[in-house]
């Protein structure tokens, strides 16, 4: 996704109400992060869970939370996500960077790149592709689902090489 | 002193104040010991009791935020004192009940006792604490009252045959009510 877009969505969805961002760097989305870093409002974590369980506190205290994480760090959630995320019913946007999108991405991130969809769908979380042309109408229906106390992912398509 | 008597002295010290326990005994411990909704159960997402309490310690800076931690699950999220000890919310008081062991899974050990816990928390600037009796239980809160955080308090607990009983409110009750609890 362009510098542009990714920058817009980090502001649009601000202004949406979202106030916690924390996560672990993903390049596929770094002008997204930057642009949140250049506010002061991003928060670097350790690890992917550890994100995720900052979130919930800052959920837990009444916020609008998004974690950011490639899928790398997707994978490594899956038991934070189905045994506090889920068992709590903590609302959540997860913006996961798809690496392995393309058959030739680089070589670790081939297989998970490939088992996303299917981890995606065996773990019951909602999630739409968020791109250049859609993320206005995108972030909406995402900070409606928060509305409505839920737990939503939003995929960045890694599309090219470098 | 074993982990239930030390948490139902600290527990009462800290009276109607938050507290996020870690899961297997110390939640069911807490539960046992004083159960109250402003008690925030974490059952499963093992090492994560230190992140929630820090999210809830940066978002409401007026509360004292209190975690009640195990030797195995700190040792599992270690990143958690590095992100803690930068954000240094002054509000919040980690304490680590250390038995050097998993008792919750059939008390395996774990390597903290070959480990100094105490000195890399005080290399990374957080106000560390250790202490072992009921006494000093006592002492250090009342030690700690006036003391600006991030503080962490090494417990050093002995394992015991004694079980409480298991955490019976659903985990979106648990959410809700604790949620209720922060908003006074």
């Amino acid at each position: 996704m362009n510098e542009k877009s990714q920058r817009k969505i980090f502001n649009l969805l601000v202004k949406k109400g979202v106030e916690n961002f924390v996560g672990v760097p993903d390049s596929t989305m770094k002008h997204f992060i930057d642009e949140g870093l250049k506010k002061g409002k991003i928060l670097i974590s350790t690890r992917e869970e550890e994100a995720i369980g900052i979130a919930t506190g800052m959920t837990l205290s009444g916020g609008k939370s998004l974690v950011f994480m490639q899928n790398a760090g997707f994978a490594n959630s899956l038991s934070t996500i189905t045994s506090l995320v889920q068992l709590y019913q903590i609302p959540m946007i997860l913006l996961i960077g798809w690496r392995g999108f393309l058959k030739n991405d680089a070589p670790e991130h081939t297989k998970i790149g490939e088992v996303q969809p299917k981890l995606i769908k065996t773990i019951g979380l909602t999630t739409k592709i968020i791109d250049e042309k859609n993320f206005t109408k995108i972030c909406d229906w995402a900070v409606k689902q928060l509305e409505k106390k839920k737990f939503v992912g939003l995929i960045i398509k890694r599309e090219d090489i470098d | 002193m074993i982990r239930k008597k030390a948490i139902e002295i600290l527990a009462n010290e800290i009276g109607d104040q938050p507290i996020i326990s870690s899961n297997g005994f110390m939640s069911r411990d807490l539960f046992e010991s004083y159960e109250k909704k402003s008690n925030f159960y974490m059952l499963g997402s093992m090492g994560l009791a230190s992140s929630i309490g820090l999210g809830i310690a940066l978002k409401k800076q007026k509360q004292k935020i209190h975690v009640f931690d195990g030797d195995g699950n700190i040792l599992m999220n270690l990143g958690s004192l590095v992100t803690i000890s930068s954000l240094k919310p002054k509000n919040f008081i980690h304490f680590i009940f250390d038995n050097q062991s998993h008792e919750s899974t059939g008390g395996q050990p774990t390597n903290s006792s070959k480990i100094q816990l105490e000195k890399i928390a005080e290399g990374m600037g957080l106000k560390t604490f250790k202490i072992s009796t009921q006494n000093q239980i006592k002492k250090i809160i009342s030690k700690i009252k006036n003391m600006d955080g991030p503080i962490l308090i090494i417990v050093k607990i002995s394992n015991s045959k004694y079980r409480s009983s298991r955490v019976d409110i659903d985990p979106p009750n648990i959410k809700n009510r604790f949620m209720e609890s922060l908003k006074k």
